[in-house]
């Protein structure tokens, strides 16, 4: 029970630490030119920490009406939207954050990259909270439960959230070019990966049509590994995916790729190309 | 003659007829699986290849339980005393390990396809 519901909180808590290391190395880049915006400091983290919460709560004490919605797929219709409300925003955040130190209105767009990240941050602990919530409140009801469960779920969380700040701080001492590139290439994984969940989350609740899998490597990397699941946390892993969740994954790495926020990691070999 | 061959009708006609039986428009099949006392019932479910089936998860324990498979690409919640739908398929014949992600030790099952 103790090692079960370690690895359960910790598979949930890591998502949700890694897309918040991102986001805060984006905020930490572009402090120095949103530098007089109070929002962009950490408040958003907070403010979306204690929302997300709320929510999740708030889902996991509806899971049984919202779990019957839609003929039984209520809660795939609702994770899956989501998912697609967190793309969205990190859609906007690509588009908008670059623009804010050249705009006229920096203090206006500095408020909107934190709206966005808020929300992204807020959907994403609703969607991982509500479960740990339900497995919590659950199974640690049971009195011989309640010691291991709880205790497990502190060191799972502990885990979870080190990975989070271990990641940040990593990114952060790296130059300033690169620490920006990485966190851009991870946000363009983490953009396809919320296409792709989506995608798998509304097959499963037959809203959308199968389509066949196109690769198969659980010989090479199961899915239950240690590394298969820290891949998973970190860039959506699946051993099997579908056609159509690769598809919309590459969709989502697009998205990213054209938005401006690309074009300023590559300022250099931009000018280079406009030269030759 | 040509011409005729990929008008937009044409094409559209034998993209409907080439998609219609994954898109299944035969009444999907529906499979019932219980759980209680953190074990499933029927521990192995037997299912068609190439056929989508729509499984009833029946939790009949007080505790929520997460119906999970990496072979499904499946995940699942299911509450306390209540039920659930999952579709899976259509699948290759072969085997499909489930198991109950909050009772991992005693809640194990398959999905046989043949």
């Amino acid at each position: 029970m103790f090692l079960n519901s370690v690895i359960l909180v910790l598979q949930e808590m890591i998502e949700a630490a890694l897309l918040i290391s991102v986001l805060l190395v984006f905020t930490h880049l572009f402090q120095r030119s949103w530098d007089k915006s109070f929002v962009l400091r950490t408040s958003w983290v907070a403010l979306s920490i204690a929302v997300g919460v709320l929510g999740a709560a708030l889902y996991s004490y509806y899971t049984p009406q919202i779990s019957e919605m839609f003929d039984y797929v209520g809660q795939e219709i609702l994770n899956a939207s989501l998912h697609l409300l967190s793309l969205l925003l990190v859609c906007l955040l690509a588009f908008i954050v670059p623009s804010a130190q050249l705009a006229k209105n920096t203090m206006g767009r500095a408020r909107f990259a934190a709206f966005c990240m808020t929300g992204i941050v807020m959907f994403s602990i609703v969607r991982e909270g509500s479960e740990i919530i339900q497995y919590v409140g659950g199974i640690a009801g049971q009195e011989e439960n309640f010691t291991p469960v709880v205790l497990g779920g502190f060191i799972g969380a502990g885990i979870g959230v080190s990975t989070g700040v271990l990641l940040f701080y990593g990114l952060i001492n790296l130059s300033a070019n690169w620490s920006f590139r990485i966190s851009l290439a991870l946000l363009c994984l983490i953009a396809g990966n919320m296409g792709s969940q989506a995608v798998l989350l509304l097959t499963q609740a037959d809203w959308l049509p199968f389509t066949p899998i196109a690769w198969d490597s659980s010989s090479a990397l199961p899915e239950n590994s240690i590394v298969g699941h820290l891949m998973y946390a970190l860039v959506g892993y699946e051993a099997t995916p579908s056609i159509l969740q690769v598809s919309i994954y590459l969709l989502g790495i697009v998205l990213i790729v054209i938005s401006p926020l690309f074009r300023k990691a590559w300022p250099q070999q931009q000018s280079l190309v406009g030269k030759a | 003659m040509k011409k005729y061959f990929l008008t937009p009708l044409t094409t559209l006609t034998m993209t409907v007829l080439l998609f219609s039986p994954i898109a299944g428009w035969a009444a999907t099949a529906e499979i019932e699986l219980i759980i209680k006392d953190h074990l499933f019932f029927p521990a192995t479910l037997e299912i068609p290849a190439g056929q989508k089936v729509r499984v009833r998860i029946i939790n009949q324990d007080p505790t929520p339980e997460e119906f999970e498979s990496f072979e499904l690409n499946r995940e699942k919640l299911v509450v306390g005393n209540g039920q659930t739908v999952v579709f899976i398929g259509p699948l290759e014949p072969g085997e499909y390990p489930f198991f109950g992600e909050f009772y991992p030790k005693t809640a194990q099952g398959v999905v046989v396809v043949k």
